[in-house]
């Protein structure tokens, strides 16, 4: 195992090295580039080369990538070119507001998907079972931002009780306290929103792999020997069938770093992808590069774990 | 012509035990070809059927509708008073107007046609690239194998979305070709990974060597004998695609990334109408509701494929 740890990360590296090449060209590829999106179109011509400079755009785009690539690897992501802030000082600021979206609903849809699951699995061909197989279809075929409009608009202009974008009511002095309810009725809609397209996509997983179990021998014997059917299904069932759903579950966490890019976009939550979608519009280069770097570090990372969590719910799997 | 002759000469003793199953007429009825059987099969999935009810009739309704319907001119501003903008529905326009008049019924079958024609063509080139790249990785194996799939890794490896924002900022021009384009260089890795596998496996079986043995080149091996044994995933796959390209069609129109004004698109009216759903809601329904039921009907298309293509599935 720790051998297959080791080479896994091994492989690790020359990939993450291929990837900062494929993105460092692309992302120097886009047209209109920061000067003329971000700096004053009143500067002159000269001031302009200055600023240019300043920014290191004038070295060819290799020699950038070298000078780039020397400081990432010390952990220095260098300075925005639209606030001039030091980039890991932003992606210190925008990482928890992505957490706090992305950890309740992955909590939320993990306890629902598995409940859902379990339900579905153990009565399967009930009318629950449909049901919630309907469900989970409808939930897999509307796309994240049609629910994220539909839910604005259910909750937001019709019922009027939830508000629909942003993190906080602007212009209000509030309370501690109000501001935290505040907080947190801001956060209630992309939180559903994010949650849901979990939900669809586990609970399927659930209830198949759920299906599987409850067909084995040793279920049978368990029953034989008397133990009762609550015990049965958490102890003997779920052990089993929740593996499958754990490796699922671990790939989709590797999601993080990009952000709920498309949620976060439709409320205006002022996570990583709200960050990503701003930088990309600024031509904002060093921010765009270490989001990018960072969210396939994540997918990497947890595409590993997923694969180590497997063998370590499932002894019988054995990685040579 | 000997071959021919061996071929009648089956068919003869063939007829020669018909007599014998007209007797019982219940083996006579299990005596059918290959793709009447998956059919069948297909026809008895009410889910499946329904899905591709709707979409026969989604492909009408976008193609054929402009013209039967006389509402064909999607760009056209029928604005005489403040009264037609926004307008909300009457016999002239049956879904409204928009925010400058245009008549939302025809701008949603142009826009479906859009959307279902990029979902399509994407997933054309995906499935394409996605068999070239796993059938080259997956027979050859090794070296080959080896450079195919760390590419296909390093794709992967990137958020879906993250990448597409970028590439669609830098290569699309906003026309539905350059979106095609996009969405198929990116679409392709699970189809690759997936013919892959089925090459991996097929490739060891009697027959590939029976292929070679007769003496079969290697791109006839691949694309006679082993890639029509791994049609049917593919086919289920392709099907899938086309949901998946519709979305995600539709979430780079949305974020204005993907079709520009004014050709008109689900997910661009979408885009465009949100700024007014408290205004008029049945501007982001529209054509909300109808990426759905699409989306969905193709999901459920290739879900009853699926069941029908599965050879381990007994008939009963």
């Amino acid at each position: 195992m720790g051998r297959y740890i080791i080479r896994r990360l091994l492989q690790a590296i020359p990939l993450l090295f291929l990837l900062s090449i494929f993105m460092f060209t692309l992302i120097h590829l886009m047209p209109g580039g920061p000067d003329q999106v971000l700096f004053n179109p009143h500067l002159t011509p000269a001031a302009r080369e200055a600023m240019r400079a300043r920014f290191g755009l004038n070295d060819p785009v290799p020699i950038q990538y070298v000078k780039w690539l020397g400081r990432a690897l010390v952990g220095d992501f260098g300075f925005s070119f639209a606030t001039n802030l030091p980039v890991t000082y932003i992606l210190g600021q925008r990482f928890p507001a992505t957490l706090q979206l992305f950890l309740p609903a992955l909590a939320l849809a993990l306890v629902l998907a598995l409940f859902f699951g379990i339900i579905s699995g153990v009565r399967q061909g009930s009318i629950t079972d449909y049901a919630l197989t309907t469900l989970s279809y409808f939930g897999i075929a509307m796309p994240a931002f049609l629910f994220g409009v539909f839910a604005q608009y259910i909750f937001g202009v019709w019922l009027h009780i939830l508000p629909t974008s942003g993190m906080q009511t602007l212009g209000y002095q509030l309370d501690p306290f109000d501001a935290f309810i505040d907080h947190l009725q801001h956060l209630i809609l992309p939180m559903l929103v994010l949650s849901i397209l979990f939900i669809a996509g586990w609970s399927r997983y659930m209830r198949s792999s759920m299906i599987e179990v409850v067909k084995q021998d040793y279920m049978r014997t368990a029953r034989a020997k008397g133990v009762g059917p609550v015990r049965l299904l958490l102890r003997h069932a779920l052990r089993n069938a929740v593996i499958p759903l754990i490796t699922v579950v671990a790939l989709d966490f590797g999601a993080i770093a990009g952000g709920a890019t498309i949620t976060e976009g439709i409320f205006a939550w002022p996570g990583m992808g709200l960050l990503f979608f701003q930088s990309l519009e600024a031509r904002d280069y060093p921010v765009l590069l270490a989001i990018l770097m960072l969210s396939s570090v994540f997918v990497i990372g947890f595409n590993l774990i997923a694969d180590i969590l497997y063998g370590v719910m499932d002894p019988r799997i054995r990685y040579s | 012509m000997d071959i021919s002759e061996q071929l009648n000469l089956s068919n003869t003793t063939e007829e020669e035990i018909e007599p014998f199953l007209e007797v019982t007429p219940a083996l006579v009825q299990k005596r059918r070809s290959q793709g009447r059987i998956i059919f069948d099969r297909f026809m008895r999935n009410k889910a499946a059927i329904i899905g591709a009810a709707f979409l026969v009739f989604m492909f009408l309704f976008c193609f054929l509708g402009p013209t039967v319907t006389g509402h064909n001119d999607p760009n056209a501003t029928h604005v005489t008073s403040v009264s037609d903008t926004l307008a909300g529905p009457s016999w002239k326009y049956p879904l409204g107007t928009d925010d400058v008049g245009r008549d939302t019924l025809a701008r949603a079958m142009v826009g479906g046609q859009t959307s279902l024609i990029v979902g399509l063509a994407s997933m054309l080139m995906a499935i394409i690239f996605g068999v070239g790249i796993g059938s080259f990785a997956g027979y050859y194996g090794g070296i080959v194998d080896n450079l195919l799939m760390r590419f296909t890794d390093v794709i992967l490896a990137i958020p879906f979305y993250l990448l597409l924002f970028v590439l669609s900022a830098t290569f699309t021009d906003g026309s539905p070709r350059s979106v095609i384009i996009l969405i198929a260089a990116f679409g392709w890795t699970y189809s690759a990974r997936l013919v892959r596998g089925e090459f991996l496996a097929l490739r060891e079986r009697e027959y590939v060597l029976a292929a070679r043995t007769i003496g079969a080149k290697n791109f006839s091996i691949m694309f006679r004998h082993i890639l029509p044994n791994a049609a049917g995933p593919i086919i289920v796959n392709a099907t899938l695609l086309v949901g998946a390209n519709i979305i995600t069609e539709s979430v780079l129109s949305y974020f204005g990334f993907g079709i520009q004004p004014p050709v008109a698109s689900w997910g661009s009216m979408i885009g465009v109408a949100q700024n007014l759903i408290d205004v008029d809601p049945l501007l982001v329904f529209v054509p909300g509701l109808l990426i759905f039921f699409t989306v969905l009907s193709f999901n459920l298309v290739g879900d009853g494929l699926r069941d029908a293509l599965d050879p381990y599935m007994t008939e009963r």
